[in-house]
């Protein structure tokens, strides 16, 4: 079951099988469904979710009661409101599968004791968020700068797979614009 | 590299402190000058504000400050001096690149006061650990500054140094002072630069070439 | 010169005075004067800055407007991260808000440090996460609340910055113009 995980782990730097038997017991395997959440406003997040199969948004809700997206995940990628999760603080995001989807999930203490147990762990996720710190950066700067033409198509750079594979709302929320305007963007684009 | 990187010039009233100070002024390096006889500075800064009035050149009144502000030390003093300052700065200059120049002669011309199995900017290394030491500019008069081709020849500037990242600094700094730059080996070839200084000393007087002089490696 | 770095260090992780020396071997102590580069955009990024004293701000030119990525005082991290890990050219550049110490890590000690000193590491991995946390608070903020909400969200958090960056450099971090930014506050203050 973990070795989704454990291939994607050492994708950054090999484990020793001494490494890999202390995952066990550290992660739990999920099952979502389409439209369940794994984390609600107003909750803390619990979990760092490591996705197998499938695909998640994460959204704040804002007062109008309106959708936005902030971030997709899919295969091999991580979702987790960190603030929240490191905090303990309750969080104001949701986190939602877009698919029938797989994951496997650490729970903070857990978290801890392997960065503890394993340096390399240190090293690995340092790299990793590393990696989704340059991205989310990507959107603010596009966030603060950049026309929605421009957003869409930083987007498609920063997630060219789902493009495809999601429903054009989904994508439009993450841009802050309606499903109409992204229709017309993708018509001037082809 | 569009970001300049910061100077400091201890030293720089001095000949060769104001030759190189002249010639870097005129690259894109940002200059910190520091020497003790501050009107001496002043006029300095001054004059080449006048012959260049873009230069990014200031006087600094404290060589520890100049030096805490700086990327690149460059240490354009005597070897005893040297010596002194080193102990001043080193805190301000862990990890950045230390320019030696000098070239440790006895008073009479005729040998070194260091012993044959040293040099000055090993001694300056054993000074400053954690610096990036770099003998540079010590095979040159400060008259080449000016006149870096002589006789239809680029001058050579001879570089060593144990670092990497430093021996490249030095190498553009060479290059933006007008001379040819050549990657001698590491720190421990001071030794042989230094006593190329000494024998270009000797050959000075002894010819009468009126300190325009220089080393050139012939080759085809 | 190095003194908050090691405070800072210390408040998330138990260090030997060896461990100190050991680390503050590798550190550059730089002052940086107002209105000076760190880094021009188009150059590689050589160092990670941490800010001992004083404020430098982090943005990116597009179309000759300045956006403010970044704001980075006393106890804050700033690099191009991208460029820094790449070596590839930056697209940000970092200029002085006021006269500055900072405490530098070139790329070559930050590789040595990350072999030779797991607590090295660990901070580092620690430094980056609390980074990507305060990111992704501010995208959620911009994304999902209104322009008053983000103000009075961004005075709370960071009420040094509000007291000594200018308003036009933080309508530019916020992504308003001047002109929205001034009448936000106006509201703001008639409200009160």
């Amino acid at each position: 079951m973990l070795e989704p995980l454990i291939a994607h782990f050492e994708s950054y730097l090999p484990l020793k099988e001494s490494e890999m038997q202390l995952l066990e017991g550290r992660v739990t395997q999920r099952k979502i469904k389409r439209r369940q959440h794994i984390l609600q406003e107003g909750f803390p997040c619990k979990h760092y979710s490591f996705v197998v199969e499938g695909c998640f948004k994460m959204y704040g809700v804002d007062q109008k009661g309106n959708q936005h997206n902030i971030q997709f995940a899919a295969e091999n990628d991580w979702i987790a409101d960190i603030g929240s999760f490191h905090s303990n603080k309750s969080s104001k995001l949701f986190i939602e599968a877009i698919e029938p989807s797989l994951i496997l999930q650490i729970e903070q203490q857990d978290l801890y004791f392997l960065y503890q147990s394993i340096p390399k762990l240190d090293r690995i996720f340092k790299v990793i968020i590393e990696n989704k710190f340059v991205e989310l950066q990507n959107q603010v700067l596009q966030n603060i700068s950049s026309t929605a033409q421009e957003r869409y198509a930083a987007f498609l750079e920063q997630y060219p797979k789902l493009a495809l594979r999601l429903p054009n709302t989904q994508i439009a929320s993450y841009l802050g614009i309606t499903p109409q305007y992204l229709s017309e963007i993708r018509n001037e684009r082809s | 590299m569009k970001t300049k990187q910061t100077i400091a010039v201890i030293g720089a009233t001095g000949n060769m402190g104001s030759a190189i100070s002249r010639a870097l002024s005129n690259a894109n390096y940002r200059l910190l000058l520091f020497a003790k006889d501050q009107a001496k500075l002043q006029t300095l800064v001054e004059e080449i504000r006048k012959s260049n009035v873009v230069a990014d050149i200031e006087s600094v009144d404290c060589s520890v400050n100049a030096s805490w502000e700086a990327d690149i030390i460059l240490l354009a003093v005597p070897y005893q001096a040297e010596k002194e300052i080193a102990e001043k700065i080193r805190e301000v200059a862990n990890q950045k690149v230390v320019v030696s120049i000098s070239n440790p002669l006895n008073t009479s011309f005729n040998g070194m006061v260091t012993e044959p199995d040293t040099s000055a900017a090993e001694e300056l290394q054993k000074q400053l650990p954690h610096s990036k030491v770099v003998k540079a500019f010590n095979t040159t008069f400060a008259a080449d500054f000016s006149t870096p081709v002589i006789d239809g020849k680029q001058v050579d500037s001879f570089i060593a140094g144990n670092h990497e990242e430093a021996l490249q600094t030095a190498s553009e700094l060479v290059v933006a002072a007008g001379f040819y730059p050549i990657l001698a080996g590491d720190l421990s070839v001071s030794r042989t630069l230094e006593n190329m200084a000494l024998l270009l000393i000797q050959e000075t007087i002894k010819s009468n070439y009126d300190w325009l002089a220089g080393w050139k490696v012939l080759h085809h | 010169m190095y003194d908050l770095f090691f405070k800072k260090f210390r408040e998330r992780i138990d260090l030997s005075p060896e461990e100190e020396i050991q680390i503050k071997s590798y550190l550059i102590p730089k002052k940086i004067r107002r209105r000076q580069y760190l880094l021009q955009e188009g150059d590689i990024c050589k160092h990670i800055a941490f800010v001992e004293k004083g404020a430098l701000r982090e943005y990116s030119i597009e179309g000759g407007t300045e956006h403010i990525i970044l704001f980075a005082l006393e106890g804050w991290t700033v690099a191009d991260l991208f460029s820094f890990l790449t070596g590839e050219p930056a697209v940000y550049t970092i200029d002085a808000l006021e006269d500055s110490e900072l405490v530098l890590i070139s790329k070559s000690s930050h590789e040595e440090l990350l072999q030779t000193q797991p607590k090295y590491e660990t901070y580092m991995r620690l430094l980056i996460t609390d980074a990507y946390i305060a990111l992704q608070k501010r995208l959620t903020s911009s994304i999902s609340l209104p322009i008053e909400e983000r103000y009075k969200n961004f005075v709370e958090t960071y009420p040094d910055i509000v007291q000594r960056v200018p308003q036009h450099m933080i309508a530019s971090y916020m992504g308003l113009s001047p002109e929205t930014l001034s009448r936000v506050r106006k509201k703001m203050l008639n409200q009160k």
